[in-house]
């Protein structure tokens, strides 16, 4: 700012006479102001503003709580109903078990089938050499269970059998029954 | 107006800013140094501290996969269980009432669940494991509702074989699950397909109040991969059936063991494999250890005179002999080390190749065998695939004994034309009998449906089965007319495994038998039979054999489990008859 500072220097007696005359004081007049809006509509607004946004925030919260409880309640019953479905699905495949069929065919009556016709149904020609299945025999009979496993002598030990003794003998005909009853009871 | 008078006790405005500004700069830097600490030296630390409070984290479980039949039937399923705990500080005042509650309910036993719920010193005591979530729910929480306190649960998953003995040899079972919940893979496809069934656990971890997750809380899930289905080649049902059939063989002929296999001859899918004696996999620990195997796969035994079908084939694909071709047979046949005689006592029989094979004569089969070129019977048996494991799925399969080299001398050579001095497993045995089946064409056996991942990292299955060509069509066609004579109720050995209405394919098998104590023959005998049906369009091949029968040789006992099996198959699969004439090819000449 070279180029001003000596302006400044020139100027500055007749700045300080305007100084002056401006250092009296006078009456401002009073600035004509526009009529002011009233207040009380704009803070009520912003009240009704905000305390719209706390509630709705509260109660917005609060319906993610209940959501969230709901959500844990349906969780515990989608693992109560999944373990329903999956004991329903067990018993059901225990009921489809092989084993479980054959036996209950055979306790019906019911035996292996002798070989089959076949008849085709474009040309409705009968082929085979069909045969009545034989009766039920021990040896066309399918064993339905597996002989259960050979267990050491030590965990399948021979039954103990205690004999009644001789004095008890005599009460046989006085009812045998309650005595004996009475007695595996003590045991 | 005059200003006040300086307090000469107070500094200048501009010196109290500076200690101002010097007290704010001290503590910012208390605080940046704090913040370094903080952010910089150790923040793992104080981020599990701050995360800790108020979340929870949660393994989520991958389910282990089913293995299923070929019908989607489960023969291995994992259900939710869980574990019941007891803390014994809480239990042991009201230990009696507790114990008969649970005894009661669980179905364990009293005395051992009281000695838990008073164990001093214990604050975690198992009161029962694997039990099914469902029931385990409801007795704790009945337990609670009759006012005992101390009783947990924690995840235990259950596996179960709803078909209890129903291929147990292959799906194999798993054991206790190790604490941390994971599957404890004890034997069977279980073992060998652990990490393709097991999946990868997950875990989520969220910040939890009033026991319920916080909504906008801080939440991280890693989603749990699910272990894969193993679908298998087997028929539930024909497996079952199988398998009772080999058990009514083997007891009704007081034989140590017995295995039976049956294949698709299309596609050289197992549809049943069973083992005898077995052992159920839903009760494991009740069985002989030694049972947790398949030996169809584990075992190796010599075949026998099932063998001379391959010999036979390979005669006739290298046109070294034809179905009709006379041979002179002598009583006995003095070779190198010892003379080898037939299993019936004869003069000199004139019999065709195809009597040969259907009377199974031993020195027909090595008179037959010798115009093979040296190796030659080496190749086409390698090509059949013995000497080679199958490759089904299963761990410590045996890829049997063929003598190779310097080991297969001229008397060797002899001896296995006819099925002794090698050794094979039953799937090995059945597949090469089956390319006979396929028009010559050897299909790898499979026992996996698509495609699974062994822990091995190889991929196994029916998509990745090969097929080889082992003998020509024609080849196959005559050897197979050839073994329809084998049934003949007349010139025939074996008209036992005939199945009425169809045209059957087989050939019998009495081998001496090697004994593991003693490494010897021990006079004992490995009876079986190998065939297939319909002859002239076979659907599929089934085997049997039965190891030291007492009552028979291969055509008396393992030929009617064989007709059982075969005529059980084709019915359920609605194999109509071929109404075409079985062959009448001359057996003597």
């Amino acid at each position: 700012m070279s180029s001003t500072a000596p302006q400044l220097r020139s100027r500055l007696p007749r700045i300080a006479e305007a100084a002056v005359q401006r250092a009296r004081l006078t009456v401002v007049p009073r600035p004509r102001t526009r009529p002011r809006a009233p207040r009380v509509p704009f803070v009520t607004l912003v009240s009704v503003i905000l305390l719209g946004g706390v509630v709705g925030l509260l109660l917005f919260n609060t319906s993610m709580q209940q959501a969230s409880f709901r959500a844990a309640a349906l969780d515990q019953q989608l693992a109560d109903l999944t373990a329903q479905e999956e004991a329903l699905s067990t018993e059901l495949q225990e009921l489809s078990d092989p084993a479980r069929v054959a036996d209950r065919a055979q306790k019906a009556g019911m035996v292996i089938a002798g070989p089959p016709n076949v008849m085709n149904l474009g040309t409705g020609e009968v082929t085979g050499d069909a045969q009545a299945a034989p009766p039920a025999q021990p040896s066309n009979t399918l064993p339905v269970t597996v002989p259960g496993p050979t267990k050491p002598k030590v965990l399948d030990p021979d039954p103990v059998i205690v004999r009644d003794r001789g004095d008890d003998r005599s009460n046989d005909a006085n009812g045998r029954q309650d005595g004996g009853s009475d007695r595996s009871r003590q045991r | 107006m005059t200003r006040p008078a300086r307090d000469p006790l107070r500094a200048s405005p501009q010196f109290r800013l500076q200690v101002g500004f010097i007290l704010i700069a001290m503590v910012l830097s208390v605080f940046a140094a704090r913040l370094v600490q903080l952010q910089g030296v150790d923040p793992d630390e104080y981020a599990a501290m701050a995360a800790a409070e108020g979340s929870v984290d949660v393994i989520l479980p991958a389910t282990r996969g089913e293995i299923l039949d070929r019908n989607g039937k489960a023969l291995a399923k994992s259900i939710d269980g869980r574990m019941i705990v007891a803390d014994p500080t809480l239990t042991a005042d009201d230990a009696p009432e507790l114990a008969s509650f649970l005894s009661q309910r669980l179905d364990i036993d009293y005395f051992e669940v009281l000695e838990r719920l008073r164990v001093e010193g214990s604050r975690f005591q198992y009161v029962a494991r694997q039990v099914p979530a469902r029931l385990a729910t409801q007795v704790v929480a009945d337990a609670e509702a009759e006012g005992f306190v101390g009783l947990f649960m924690q995840r235990d998953p259950v596996r179960v074989y709803p078909f209890n003995d129903v291929a147990a040899n292959l799906v194999g079972f798993l054991g206790t699950p190790k604490r941390n919940g994971s599957a404890r893979a004890l034997a069977g496809l279980e073992d060998s397909f652990n990490d393709y069934l097991s999946g990868i656990d997950g875990e989520a971890r969220y910040e939890v109040g009033a026991g319920a997750q916080i909504p906008l809380g801080d939440s991280a899930i890693t989603p749990a991969v699910d272990g894969s289905d193993l679908a298998l080649t087997l028929d539930a049902d024909l497996q079952f059936y199988t398998q009772r059939v080999l058990q009514q063989t083997v007891e009704g002929s007081r034989a140590e063991s017995g295995i039976a296999v049956i294949m698709d001859s299309r596609t050289g899918e197992i549809l049943a494999l069973a083992d005898y004696p077995s052992y159920d996999a839903s009760t494991p620990q009740d069985w002989p250890k030694s049972r947790y195997k398949s030996s169809a796969l584990t075992d190796v035994y010599e075949p026998g005179s099932t063998e001379k079908v391959l010999t036979l084939s390979a005669v006739i694909d290298a046109g070294l002999g034809k179905p009709r071709q006379q041979y002179v047979v002598p009583g006995v046949l003095n070779r190198q080390d010892r003379p080898i005689h037939d299993h019936w006592a004869h003069g000199i029989e004139h019999l065709t190749l195809a009597g040969i094979l259907a009377k199974s004569s031993n020195i027909g089969t090595v008179l037959a065998a010798d115009e093979f070129e040296p190796g030659q019977l080496r190749s086409y048996l390698t090509a059949f695939g013995l000497g080679r494991q199958t490759h089904v799925g299963l761990n410590g399969e045996t890829k049997g004994l063929l003598p190779k080299g310097e080991a297969w001398t001229d008397q060797v050579d002899d001896r296995i034309a006819f099925g002794q001095s090698l050794s094979v497993n039953a799937v090995q045995m059945i597949a090469a009998v089956n390319a006979i089946a396929n028009d010559g064409v050897r299909i790898d056996p499979s026992l996996v449906k698509g495609r699974a991942t062994l822990d091995d990292g190889t991929e196994v299955g029916t998509d990745e089965a090969g097929t080889r060509r082992v003998i020509s069509t024609e080849a196959a066609r005559q050897t197979a007319l050839m073994m329809e004579r084998v049934l003949d109720p007349v010139d025939g050995v074996a008209p036992l495994a005939s199945v009425p209405g169809y045209r059957i394919a087989g050939k019998t098998g009495t081998a001496q038998r090697v004994v593991e104590s003693c490494a010897c023959y021990d006079g004992s005998h490995t009876a079986s039979f190998v065939g297939f049906g319909p002859t002239d369009d076979p659907r599929f091949t089934a085997y049997v054999v039965v190891h030291d029968s007492r009552t028979g040789g291969g055509g008396a006992v393992a030929g009617p489990a064989f007709a059982k099996l075969m005529s059980y198959a084709l019915r359920r699969y609605g194999v109509a008859p071929t109404e075409t004439r079985p062959s009448k090819l001359p057996v003597e000449w």
